[in-house]
């Protein structure tokens, strides 16, 4: 079977294959494509004015695939001490970092201000107060509520505020000794519509004038992540999405305001290909089951959130509906249900694309499955 | 008088020949199989369209398909053909004293019995005690084996059809596996007038997976393209050495055949890095 370009870019394959024909690395393991990686860290952040780009480590946290990235000369976003010590580990300095976790464990705090961070996002006075003893004179960015419709992953129920709460929260911050800096928001992940962008920085811009009003001068503007990718469905181009925002942010805001970007998914995701293998067939009622060794809880955690993955096999069967289901024993272990695929004898290797973000960061050891080796090619 | 248009879909040219008898017609599980008379070629061995075989000139193909390698092979025992079910490759294999062994594997049966019937000087050794038949795709069967094959000989275009695809490097990669430390592996890859770029794709994906790979050709009269070539890989030993001595009886492989069957080395060169222009 002949891979087709829109599952798998023609060059990522030929290391795919070229890597597993190699390779005595038993599946499964995830291929991490750094050329892939590079493209589209030359492409995000290219069509914003004045932007830096920081990497969301929880996409991805792999050390090679960090040292990769911090080789490309971009930031990094950070929630934890876990996702620190990986930079620290790699020797990134700590003006590449930036941590949007509104609601930080002590911990990392402490072991963040020690290192030399200096940006901290928050979105509550509690948080003001932990980083006003914590973090004293720090650089401070609100986290703002802004609408989640289009995202597969929506997130603004769990963090944010409207403007009101954030402009008194700048102020707050600023009488507790924190320097305010800016704001943030998150049009929630893998988001497909652009408009989210659009009026999130119209909100972020009535926030602003609100607190330049009130003696509070505002420099940067976090515009969070979300770039789509492509799984099975088609996306708008980042290009798309950057014009549109770049548009919105020369209208509102000054040319001088600096713009942060964390994608995640955008920058690992498409880069990533699972190598599993099938370890299973079955016919239940009148549905074909196929067991794989990379699961829900191993690897594809997501497809419980939503997220439909491709699947190639190696076979010269036909194409039939399979459910699609991992190796563990618990019945939420289901990736997905009627996906076609070529029948494929056991023992066939099965390659997953877009496997790169959001995948092995979520992965445990549950019921003893381990969770597959990441291997930057 | 009956004509037969021959119906390859991957040749750009069609071959036309004159139908004296239809001996067999019928449809396996798997494909359509038809035996016809010529008064050239005499009987034609034809599936789904495309003539497999012909008395007069199948020897070429089944001869230089094996002697290669069983002869560039220190001592061949155990050996596995995959496809062929007209059993002109196991005819030949079983012509060195050495083999003790030889399992065959054709997915369709009916082509082995339909051989038996009608081409029973191509098939004469299928029944022989060391060979032993297996009606299954020859990639689940030498998948997961021992390493304890010296050769395996694939005598079907459509197990290396899938060129530098998942399949391919999958089978390859079994294929190695099951070998010995000596172990040679060859298949057929398509007609270097018309499919260059295939016979690329198949020594590069053999190259990925072994350390030595070589491509010889031969003329066949009745396969489209006639300049064939057959891809061959080797664990350890050059195919280009013959490490035993010739002593069956062929009618075209011979010593001096081997020497000069392979692709001279700057030729192979050019056509590795796509400079020749045709």
């Amino acid at each position: 079977m002949e891979i087709k370009p829109e599952l798998l870019g023609k060059k990522t394959r030929d290391k795919v294959i070229k890597y597993i024909a190699a390779s005595d690395e038993q599946p499964p393991y995830l291929l991490m494509d750094g050329d892939v990686i590079r493209d589209k860290v030359a492409q995000i952040g290219k069509n914003i004015r004045n932007a830096r780009v920081f990497y969301a480590v929880k996409a991805n946290p792999d050390i090679e695939v960090c040292r990769f990235i911090a080789g490309l000369g971009i930031g990094f976003e950070i929630a934890s001490e876990g996702e620190l010590r990986i930079l620290a580990q790699i020797g990134v300095a700590a003006d590449r970092i930036i941590t949007s976790n509104p609601m930080k464990t002590f911990r990392f705090l402490e072991e963040a201000v020690e290192y030399g961070v200096n940006y901290f996002s928050y979105d509550s006075k509690t948080e003001v107060d932990k980083m006003a003893r914590c973090a004293p004179g720090s650089n401070v960015y609100v986290r703002l509520t802004v609408p989640n419709e289009g995202s597969e992953w929506p997130l603004s129920k769990k963090y944010g505020v409207e403007i009101e709460e954030a402009s008194t929260l700048l102020i707050y911050a600023r009488d507790k000794g924190l320097n305010p800096v800016g704001i943030t928001f998150h049009v929630g992940s893998q988001c497909n519509n652009p408009y989210n962008w659009q009026s999130a920085v119209d909100k972020a811009c009535e926030l602003w004038e609100t607190v330049e009003a009130a003696g509070i001068k505002l420099r940067m503007l976090d515009i969070g992540g979300g770039y789509p990718i492509r799984y099975t469905k088609k996306v708008v181009e980042i290009e798309t999405i950057e014009n549109k925002i770049d548009k919105a942010l020369r209208q509102s805001f000054a040319d001088d305001v600096e713009i942060f970007i964390e994608p995640g998914r955008a920058v690992v995701g498409d880069a990533g290909v699972f190598v599993g293998s099938v370890i299973g067939k079955a016919v239940r009622g009148d549905e074909n089951w196929l067991y794989i060794d990379i699961g829900v809880f191993n690897g594809l955690m997501e497809s419980i959130g939503g997220i439909k993955y491709n699947y190639i096999v190696g076979s010269r069967g036909e194409k039939k509906p399979w459910t699609v289901a991992g190796p563990s024993c618990d019945s939420l272990d289901v990736i997905d249900k009627k996906v076609e695929i070529l029948e494929p004898e056991v023992g066939n290797r099965i390659l997953i694309p877009s496997a790169g973000a959001y995948t092995i960061s979520y992965a445990s050891e549950f019921n003893g499955f381990s969770i597959p080796k990441t291997i930057l090619i | 008088m009956i004509k037969l248009f021959e119906k390859d879909p991957y040749a750009p040219i069609q071959y036309v020949y004159e139908v004296e008898n239809i001996l067999y017609r019928g449809k396996s599980d798997f494909q359509e199989i038809m035996v016809v008379e010529n008064r050239h070629f005499g009987r034609m061995l034809i599936l789904d369209g495309v003539v497999q075989l012909t008395e007069r000139d199948e020897f070429f193909y089944h001869e230089m398909l094996v002697h290669i390698l069983l002869h560039a092979h220190p001592n061949p025992k155990k050996v596995i053909v995959i496809g062929g079910g007209d059993g002109g490759v196991v005819r030949e294999v079983l012509k060195h004293d050495s083999i003790e062994k030889v399992y065959f594997i054709e997915i369709d049966k009916e082509v082995i019995e339909v051989s038996k019937k009608y081409f029973p000087g191509v098939a004469c050794g299928v029944d022989d005690r060391r060979v032993e038949i297996k009606c299954m795709d020859g990639a689940e069967f030498v998948k997961g084996r021992d390493g304890d094959i010296d050769a395996v000989f694939v005598d079907s275009t459509d197990i290396i059809g899938f060129a530098k695809s998942l399949f391919t490097v999958e089978f390859f990669k079994s294929v190695k596996d099951c070998l010995t430390d000596e172990g040679m592996f060859v298949t057929l890859s398509e007609s270097l007038h018309f499919h260059k770029e295939m016979v690329i794709e198949v020594q590069e994906a053999m190259k990925l997976i072994f350390p030595k790979v070589d491509l010889y050709t031969a003329s066949l009269a009745t396969y489209a393209g006639n300049w064939w070539t057959f891809s061959a890989a080797s664990k350890k030993h050059d195919l280009r050495t013959m490490r035993r001595e010739y002593a069956i009886d062929t009618k075209y492989y011979s010593d001096e055949i081997h020497a000069q069957a392979f692709m001279p080395p700057k030729m192979y060169e050019k056509l590795m890095n796509k400079e020749l222009r045709w």
